[in-house]
């Protein structure tokens, strides 16, 4: 995958955003189209057309400004991102003479060059980035916490009802559907990242917005006790009510934890989400050993809290890991199961291990608070339990290897038409 | 799961086993009757002509009408019918009809095969002329249409064709059998049968694939006189369950049942190659197919497609063959969760109300549903999110390209695309769909900011914060979501909450009951 979809799939995923992609080619394009199509929406997406005469020419940035204010004047939507991949940000089109506004519509400039965009999760920041940083500056009155990073949508609703018990609420969601849910970061009191995946936002934000943070997420036993703590220190709520929230909340991952327990058995897991480190944390307090996370995060210091209590229950952080890493870490030791990016899911499949990719099984479930835990884990016993199945497939595949060539038409049966015909007394 | 079949069991006998019981009140039927059955194995003959003994509509229901959309066959041209009007019924009888019909058919010098209907049974019509001893006379068949249902009488028909087998003619040019290769014969298909054409080509590729010949496709690819021939084979491949048995056990060869799944069809080859003397044959072919068929299964099965496979409850309703070797292909190879399974032929028979009520109280909804047009009707009416997929009748459908078996190897390439792109299909109706234009800005950003006080005064009903929730709205909406398969989950869930909220933004309130209802019946699941 391109790393740059990443940020592409974030922006068609806005309601009232009509997002260009100036692609690098057809090969590009087509590639975004095929993969935004099959995950992220049934939308149309834009883009100029481009050839090496149109580069040539330089006529392409006149092309784009003509296709923007277009757009912008006969849509009216609240936002045109314009994502610039490879070719036009290595050509180096004059952005800033694009209008910021065009109308109500906000015209914002997103550099998704994927040779120093490098992964998915570094996509998704440079949205971020580039979206808060055309934000207004910040209220004086604020109130409520803004949570950045994806997660499940049914989870900002349980944290504010989790909040509101302690005597606040979620303010806002980024990344969002709406330009509005991000306006609504200059209302927010505090904010909290809940992956390690936005550090570059989180860097210009605090030059910007100069709100407290809260690390880390509600999940696991510790994770959610110490989180809603943090948030209640950061915010000066009553200290009293904080703690009974934090506590009972504890209480009910515990035992939501205590139904799946995963002893004896050890994970590999990568993943490129950003939320992995997470997942991690709940396998281990559910029993689980983790030797390796592999994850495309690069290490920053939103990571560092997380990678300090990881190694402390045995897990080695492995950074902007790539395949090769993986297969290494994979051959380490017998494995229960694998969590993982695609190939990594096919190599263990071979070798018999139960595997699920990451974003399937993950991404679509909640993570957080003890709902959170159960049906993570609940989907984790279920694949572990499945181990003779993967077992006996990799087995009947693997037995009687000869090396035979492979070919995907010599199974078609040959007819002799001749003998068919002589057969039918037709000749 | 393969297994010699030198001695069938009496109680595994078909006539034994498929028998629907007799019920009181009767929905929407899945099966015909015993002369429908009786005559789709005659008709298969080639050189068979049969003549229905009843009133024109069991002969135009059948041989026309259902035809047509079971086989894509425009009508059955050897099958005739006595055309009984009052008089036949209630006073001559049907002889005098019959004979006319019968001696229009032996002109053509045709076998001919009388088959009763209910309404010939009723009146005690028979067959009796001079002539029953004659080689190559019509033939009556007793088809028990009253009673028994067309799996039954499928059996019993080709069991009475064995027993007639020297009753048929010769024709002195019939080709003879040449090669002395071990040789098989595959007994079923016959007409209005699902899916029978793809697994006839896969049986067949699997048995030259061990290096054997076919010696008789019966009845589908024979004439009455061939049926002696039967005995010529080294085993028998019964192809569906429901018939044939009874026949295979007459003809005494070792019997094997086509084979649905990976393992069941390895061991179908490896005892067929047993029985033939073909054993390393079997063994070679095996190890070819893993590289050249089954390299599809295996890149499937080691793809992210298999993944959402835990999590996509499945429901099978259809005859013994396809009910039980899709649960157990589907559901143990594969590891869907078969979250309900019915016969729908032979003495355990779900009524389809049965079927409707399981189907309607399964949560999650199955993601996939095999099924006749009954089931497709269910899923419609009581508006489930699954997807169908046909794997019996009744049900207009065309199945005559052969590449769609789901026996063999191929058969289990086959149903894992079929489950693979039923996924995508799931998917794709419930990604967000927006048209060309998206939602217009009313206001510039400024006008979208407020002020933090204020946002926390009017906490949860801001125009830019979380919405808040009612718990009852969110109970609501977790019920509603628990119906919908798992790995569409996010997007659904996505897409209900925007719209709740959207709706909720609008009125400057929090998120009720209301609203979430509001919204789900706006997007019944099966409106794609």
């Amino acid at each position: 995958m391109c790393p740059a979809f990443g940020a592409v799939r974030n922006l068609l995923r806005m309601e009232d955003a009509m997002p260009i992609v100036i692609s690098s080619g057809d090969g590009c394009l087509y590639g975004h189209t095929f993969v935004a199509h099959f995950y992220v929406a049934n939308r149309p997406i834009y883009s100029p057309g481009v050839s090496s005469e149109i580069w040539a020419k330089g006529s392409a940035f006149d092309e784009l400004r003509s296709m923007v204010v277009k757009m912008a004047e006969e849509h009216q939507p609240a936002i045109i991102p314009i994502c610039s991949l490879c070719v036009s940000d290595t050509v180096g089109l004059p952005f800033d003479l694009l209008p910021k506004q065009i109308g109500n519509t906000e015209i914002v400039y997103v550099p998704l060059p994927a040779y120093s965009v490098h992964t998915h999760a570094r996509a998704k920041d440079i949205v971020v980035d580039s979206l808060v940083w055309r934000l207004p500056p910040q209220r004086k009155t604020r109130a409520g916490v803004n949570l950045i990073g994806e997660i499940f949508p049914s989870d900002p609703i349980k944290i504010d009802e989790v909040l509101r018990r302690m005597g606040s609420h979620v303010n806002t969601h980024v990344p969002g559907p709406r330009w509005a849910d991000y306006v609504a970061m200059v209302d927010g009191a505090v904010n909290a990242p809940v992956h390690p995946f936005y550090s570059e936002s989180v860097k210009r934000m605090k030059m910007k917005q100069g709100l407290p943070f809260v690390e880390g997420a509600p999940v696991g036993i510790e994770g959610t006790y110490k989180w809603l703590c943090s948030i209640g220190e950061a915010l000066g709520l009553d200290r009293g009510v904080v703690e009974r929230v934090a506590a009972q909340e504890r209480d009910r991952v515990r035992l939501a934890i205590a139904d799946y327990p995963l002893n004896g058995l050890t994970f590999i897991v990568a993943g490129y989400e950003g939320h992995e480190f997470l997942l991690v944390r709940l396998l281990i307090e559910a029993g689980a050993s983790v030797p390796y996370l592999s994850t495309a995060v690069n290490a920053n210091p939103l990571a560092r809290e997380e990678e300090k209590w990881l190694a402390e229950h045995g897990c080695t952080v492995l950074y902007g890991a790539n395949f090769e890493d993986e297969i290494k870490a994979l051959t380490d030791r017998p494995y229960d199961c694998v969590i993982g990016t695609t190939p990594l899911c096919a190599h263990a499949k071979e070798l018999g291990i139960p595997s699920i990719y990451y974003t399937n099984a993950i991404a679509t479930r909640s993570l957080m608070l003890a709902d959170g835990a159960t049906e993570v884990l609940g989907l984790v016993t279920q694949t572990v339990r499945s181990k003779t199945r993967y077992d006996r497939i990799a087995r009947f595949f693997a037995e009687d290897e000869t090396k035979l060539e492979r070919s995907y038409t010599s199974w078609a049966p040959k007819i002799d038409i001749t003998a068919q015909l002589i057969a039918n007394r037709a000749l | 799961m393969a297994q010699i079949r030198e001695n069938i069991a009496e109680s595994e006998l078909v006539s034994d086993v498929v028998n629907t019981p007799i019920r009181k009140q009767v929905t929407d039927l899945d099966h015909a009757g015993g002369d429908t059955g009786a005559m789709q194995v005659f008709a298969s003959l080639r050189d068979a002509n049969v003549v229905l003994d009843g009133p024109v509509g069991c002969h135009v229901m059948p041989a026309v009408a259902v035809i047509n959309y079971t086989d894509s066959v425009p009508y059955l041209q050897n099958v005739t019918c006595s055309e009984l009007s009052e008089n036949e019924v209630t006073l001559a009888g049907t002889l005098g009809a019959l004979k006319e019909k019968v001696a229009h058919a032996e002109a053509d010098g045709r076998q001919v095969f009388i088959v009763s209907t209910p309404v010939s049974e009723l009146i005690g019509a028979t067959w009796t002329t001079e002539h029953a001893d004659v080689k190559g006379s019509a033939l009556f068949f007793d088809s028990h249409s009253l009673d028994d249902d067309e799996w039954k009488s499928r059996d019993r028909a080709l069991l009475f064709l064995w027993q007639n087998r020297e009753h048929f003619v010769v024709p002195a040019d019939a080709p003879r059998r040449t090669s002395t290769r071990p040789s098989v014969n595959i007994v079923g298909p016959t007409y209005g049968n699902f899916n029978s054409y793809s697994d006839l080509a896969e049986i067949k590729r699997l048995v030259a694939g061990i290096g054997a010949d076919v010696n008789l496709v019966y009845p589908f690819e024979a004439h009455s006189y061939d049926t002696v021939r039967l005995a010529d084979a080294g085993a028998t491949v019964v192809m569906y369950a429901e018939y044939g048995k009874s026949l295979a056990r007459e003809v005494g060869l070792p019997t094997f049942d086509a084979p649905i799944g990976l393992e069941p069809t390895t061991a179908f080859l490896r005892g067929l190659g047993a029985a033939l003397g073909l054993e390393k044959e079997a063994d070679a072919f095996i190890r070819l197919e893993k590289k050249t068929t089954l390299a599809a299964w295996q890149d499937i099965w080691r793809s992210t497609h298999s993944d959402f496979f835990a999590n996509a409850p499945i429901a099978i309703v259809a005859p013994p063959t396809y009910k039980d070797g899709l649960t157990y292909y589907l559901g143990e190879e594969m590891g869907l969760p078969i979250a309900y399974s019915a016969y729908r032929t032979g003495p355990e028979s779900a009524p389809s109300e049965d079927v409707r009520k399981a189907l309607q109280e399964l949560s999650p909804s199955p993601m996939i549903v095999f099924g006749s047009i009954n089931e497709r009707m269910i899923i419609a009416q009581e508006k489930l999110p699954s997807l169908f997929l046909q794997c019996s009748f009744p049900g207009a459908v065309v199945r005559r390209a052969t590449g769609t078996p789901f026996v063999g190897y191929a058969g289990a390439v086959w149903l894992l695309q079929c489950v693979c792109e039923a996924l995508f299909d799931v998917l794709f109706a419930n990604l967000p769909t927006s048209a060309a234009p998206p939602e217009k800005a009313k206001v510039p950003t400024r006008d979208l900011m407020r002020d933090g006080t204020a946002a926390a005064t009017a906490s949860g009903k801001g125009t830019n914060s979380v919405i808040a929730w009612t718990d009852e709205a969110k109970e609501l909406a977790e019920l509603t979501l628990k119906r919908v398969p798992f790995f569409v989950r996010v997007s659904v869930n996505k897409k209900l909450r925007s719209e709740a909220e959207k709706v909720a933004r609008e009125r400057d309130g929090t998120v009720d009951v209301t609203i979430v209802r509001e919204v789900t019946a706006r997007y019944a699941p099966n409106k794609r």
